[in-house]
């Protein structure tokens, strides 16, 4: 019960920055989700470097979760480079060459993994656009792209953790965000834990990202993975994928979710509204597309 | 011209001034749309109104007469049921374009997203490029025109109507099939395109309803009814309805559809005493006139409110079900009671509307009846969700009740075994509800309560949704309530109990701190004045009656609603039938039994020792048996049983002497 958006800039001359894009996408359709706000980010880092943030709650409660996280950092060799609290949340830079999918489960049992990558950071809390603007300063951000989110929590409490966007817990960079339900999500979610994989939360969004994440990491491109997402997923949904190079979409066949987009020469723009788009272009008449029932696309950023 | 700068306002400042122009009769130009929801809902003049550049969602929804030209794109639910008047979009057009238009001439000269001309009933849809899955889906009737492709389904369940398609046919719906066309047909289309200048010089195909899907295979034998209680209750496992059911499935090979509500044994209301004995003397003469009663519904954010005379209002109940008549007699009742009466599923009449002091305008799925002029002469708007007796199912009207005049008011074919959408074309989820229940309040200018529906189902989720999508109230509708049709298993097994509603509805609300912000009015098998104030303690604001109402005005019981052969006249469509019924006799029932109603809620609250309706609480209830202690976390008290309410009775046969 939510609204997505996601852009990517092709280059660096539409006068356009993603922070304040998706925040002006986003509170463009805050109605059809109040609660909550989250941002999936991607600047890009220092190779060897990643970005991890945590949720860990207020006081006594986030020292605890720090010092346990400090304890796993220094069982699989990550050393913090830089370290801030900012609201209920922890961002840390650690330098770490490791298993990567063995050391985000570790830290899983530490505390609340919002994130972890080398480009991608993923800031999600209760409130507006504005209001997580507020506390995370997302304006600030100036990456080559990124995917928002509002949501209306309807099964689930109205949590940062319960927001989206959804890291691919263990596998870095990849990040969705979703409107629908995957109806046939406890089937998919056995069969990819029978494999191995751990999952982070009950939220069906989670799902489909460590689904495209377990493709990629087979060696499937994106575009494929989104293919036969369409084929394995039950339910209703439009989604949003971000990878480090790359963002795509995917659309079940019932056609039941919105989502629309506009491409120019400088970027690509898909949100579940049209009012969205038109925040970045305003008093103008856009040349937009409904992407067809059952189809998915991806674009990747110049590199 | 007048024009409206979308930049400098906010939609409800710029639709207000759209429609005062409208009334004026000037044309509009509205600058900076910037593809915003709800441009130009409810205007009901004939003007131009141009939108100089796109448009979002329900642009020109709820409207009648306008004539809308929007330069480039519209989102989802362009045209929602528009009357007359034209749209013409320059670009493409959302999902649901054309939804349930009843006469308007919609022409979008780009493409079109999915499911166009849902419930569509009469007018004309013109598509210039491709359509897209389930074009013309569930459509009732008028015209479709597709110059592109169809995509997947086209035509899927459609019901009436004629679907005329140019380019390719990618598949066909079910229930739908390619016919022959007529020259007549063809002139008439390219009159129509030639009126709006578009050059298409292609041949066509017709595709209209196989009619496979119309009526149900093999009638249901009708039978002698067995009287309720001759089957619920302690009757004997293989008793004579179950013996009767077996029968007839092993002929019909379907599922039974009867009237009234389920006859299983479930916790409710008389499974709740009151916690203490009833003073002798404490009701005293008149407790009426001693209790504060009045009640306002809906007021929350800001419309006028339904204004009570008790917490009591008339449940939801269809023209249709019922017969003109019957809805006529409850409607002079609850006006004579000064309560609230709500119009159900098919549509307002003006008896109706003319009797009800106060009237609630009810929207369901197929949007049958539904229209700007009826919800303007409305007290409240609701939006019907699922009701307790079939929770996720639509209304089924058999074709013996659908006459040539109901099918009228509905916009659908006569003699049809009308199985109504169970959903929502424009609601798939809360973020579409939100949008909706916001086009309704800008088409009527805020002025009116707006409330949803709900058959308790996960109603743990449920309520929240409602208030967070801003309903005034809600009307909470437990599986004990009844229906005019329904299917027989659906109406025993599916859903939860009325104290479970509530009580559910309660927790809920308070796990989120939201209880202050919604009104919820409960319903769902509650007979009398003992019930309603029992529901209140759990924390109900105000009750509803259906079936009650409808016995006080005659009904026998005999559960054969969905025959359209009711011989006390009530629901039916039949003339002969219908004459037995005397609405101005049956009103004065009616109106007596709510009188009863009135007067034990008074006598009650003060029993209780309270002087307002409010009053009464949880601690004033105690449960008689395991099941409903565990459901509303009352204290067991299997003790008070017998206890019942002597001094009640004996005030009231005081005040009766």
């Amino acid at each position: 019960m939510c609204g997505i958006a996601g852009i990517l800039l092709k280059n660096g001359d539409s006068g356009i920055d993603t922070g304040p894009a998706l925040i002006d996408m986003l509170d463009g359709c805050q109605h059809r989700g109040p609660d909550s706000t989250g941002f999936a980010l991607y600047e890009s880092g220092e190779e060897g470097q990643l970005k991890l943030r945590f949720h860990v709650g207020s006081d006594n409660e986030a020292g605890g979760a720090i010092a346990s996280l400090k304890q796993v950092f220094d069982e699989h060799g990550a050393r913090i480079i830089e370290e801030e609290r900012i609201a209920g949340s922890y961002r840390v830079v650690v330098r770490f060459r490791g298993d990567l999918q063995k050391f985000s489960y570790a830290v899983e049992h530490a505390a609340k993994v919002v994130s972890i990558g080398e480009s991608l950071e993923i800031v999600k809390d209760v409130g507006g656009a504005h209001d997580v603007d507020d506390t995370y300063d997302v304006h600030l951000f100036r990456g080559s792209h990124g995917l928002g989110h509002v949501r209306l929590a309807t099964e689930s409490d109205v949590k940062p953790e319960a927001s989206h966007p959804f890291w691919a817990t263990g596998f870095a960079d990849v990040a969705i965000v979703h409107n629908g339900q995957i109806t046939n999500y406890w089937k998919m979610r056995r069969r990819l834990e029978r494999r191995g994989f751990a999952f982070a939360t009950d939220n069906d969004s989670e799902l489909i990202a460590v689904y495209l994440a377990d493709k990629m990491n087979q060696g499937i491109p994106l575009k494929d993975s989104l293919a036969s997402s369409i084929d394995d997923m039950d339910g209703t949904f439009s989604f949003l994928v971000s990878t480090r190079d790359e963002i795509g979409y995917a659309k079940d066949r019932l056609a039941a979710k919105p989502m629309i987009m506009f491409e120019n020469d400088d970027l690509i723009a898909i949100a579940s509204e049209e009012v969205s788009l038109n925040r970045l272009f305003p008093g103008r008449a856009l040349d937009t597309r409904e992407p067809p029932p059952g189809s998915y696309r991806t674009w990747s950023r110049s590199i | 011209m007048v024009t409206i700068d979308l930049k400098d306002l906010s939609t409800r400042e710029a639709n207000e001034g759209i429609r005062e122009a409208a009334a004026r009769g000037d044309t509009v130009e509205v600058l900076n749309p910037d593809a915003r929801h709800h441009i130009g809902v409810g205007v009901i003049h004939a003007v131009d109104i141009h939108v100089r550049g796109s448009a979002g969602y329900f642009c020109a929804g709820l409207t009648d007469t306008p004539r809308f030209h929007i330069e480039r794109n519209a989102g989802w639910g362009l045209a929602d049921n528009m009357y007359r008047g034209s749209v013409v979009v320059g670009g493409n057009a959302g999902a649901i374009a054309g939804v349930a238009i009843r006469g308007a001439e919609v022409v979008i000269r780009g493409n079109m997203g999915s499911r166009a001309g849902q419930v569509m009933k009469k007018g004309t849809l013109l598509c210039c490029g491709n359509a897209n899955f389930m074009a013309g889906y569930m459509m009732y009737g008028g015209r479709m025109i597709i110059l592109g492709e169809s995509g997947e389904r086209l035509g899927e369940d459609m019901t009436g109507g004629e679907i005329f398609l140019g380019g390719d046919l990618v598949s066909l719906g079910s229930d739908a099939m390619v016919t022959d066309i007529a020259e007549d047909e063809i002139d008439d289309i390219r009159a129509f395109l030639d009126r709006y200048e578009v050059p298409f010089r292609g041949s066509f195909r017709k595709i209209v309803n196989a009619g496979k899907k119309l009526r149900y295979g093999t009638p249901e034998r009708q039978v002698r009814s067995i009287p309720y209680f001759n089957f619920s209750g302690d009757s004997d496992y293989w008793n004579h309805k179950v013996q009767e059911d077996v029968y007839i499935k092993s002929q019909i090979g379907r599922y039974r559809v009867r009237g009234y509500g389920g006859a299983r044994e479930l916790p409710h209301l008389a499974d709740l005493a009151f916690a203490r004995d009833i003073v002798p003397g404490a009701v005293g003469e008149d407790p009426v006139s001693r209790v504060r009663m009045h009640t306002l519904i809906g007021g929350k954010n800001g419309a006028k409110p339904l204004d009570l005379t008790m917490p009591v209002l008339i449940a939801p109940m269809s023209y249709g079900a019922l017969s003109r008549s019957a809805k006529q007699a409850v409607a002079i009742a609850s006006g004579m009671a000064g309560i609230a009466e709500n119009t159900g599923e098919g549509g307002m009449s003006d008896a109706q509307r003319d009797a009800a002091g106060q009237l609630i305008f009810q929207m369901l799925g197929g949007r049958l009846g539904w229209n700007i002029h009826d919800m303007n002469r409305a007290d409240g708007l609701e939006i019907y969700i699922s009701q307790g007796a079939k929770p996720g199912f639509g209304g089924q009207l058999m074709a013996k009740k659908v006459t040539k005049e109901l099918a009228e008011i509905r916009g659908i074919p006569a003699g049809i075994d009308l199985r109504s959408p169970s959903r929502h074309p424009d609601i798939l989820g809360a973020d579409d509800l939100v949008i909706k229940v916001e086009e309704l309040r800008e088409a009527t200018g805020y002025r009116l309560p707006v409330s949803v529906k709900l058959g308790a189902g996960r109603i743990h989720d449920d309520i929240k949704i409602a208030v967070k999508d801003g309903f005034d109230f809600v009307e909470l509708d437990g599986m004990q309530g009844s229906t005019g049709a329904g299917g027989a298993e659906v109406m025993e097994y599916v859903g939860i109990p009325t104290i479970s509603a509530i009580c559910e509805a309660e927790r809920a609300l308070a796990s989120i701190g939201r209880r202050q912000d919604i009104e919820i009015v409960l319903m769902g098998g509650l007979r009398d004045g003992v019930d309603a104030v029992k529901a209140m303690c759990l924390g109900a604001d105000a009750v509803a009656l259906g079936t009650a109402a409808i016995i006080a005005g005659g009904c026998i019981a005999c559960m054969q609603c969905h025959v359209g052969q009711c011989v006390t006249g009530i629901a039916t469509q039949d003339p002969d039938h219908e004459k037995r019924y005397k609405p101005e006799i049956e009103a004065q029932h009616i109106y007596t039994f709510l009188e009863s109603v009135r007067w034990q809620i008074a006598a009650i609250t003060c029993g209780l020792g309270y002087d307002d309706v409010r009053g009464p609480c949880r601690d004033d209830l105690v449960a008689l048996t395991p099941e409903a202690a565990e459901i509303t976390g009352l204290p067991l008290c299997p003790e008070r049983r017998n206890a019942g309410l002597p001094e009640i009775d004996a005030a009231m046969e005081r005040a009766l002497r």
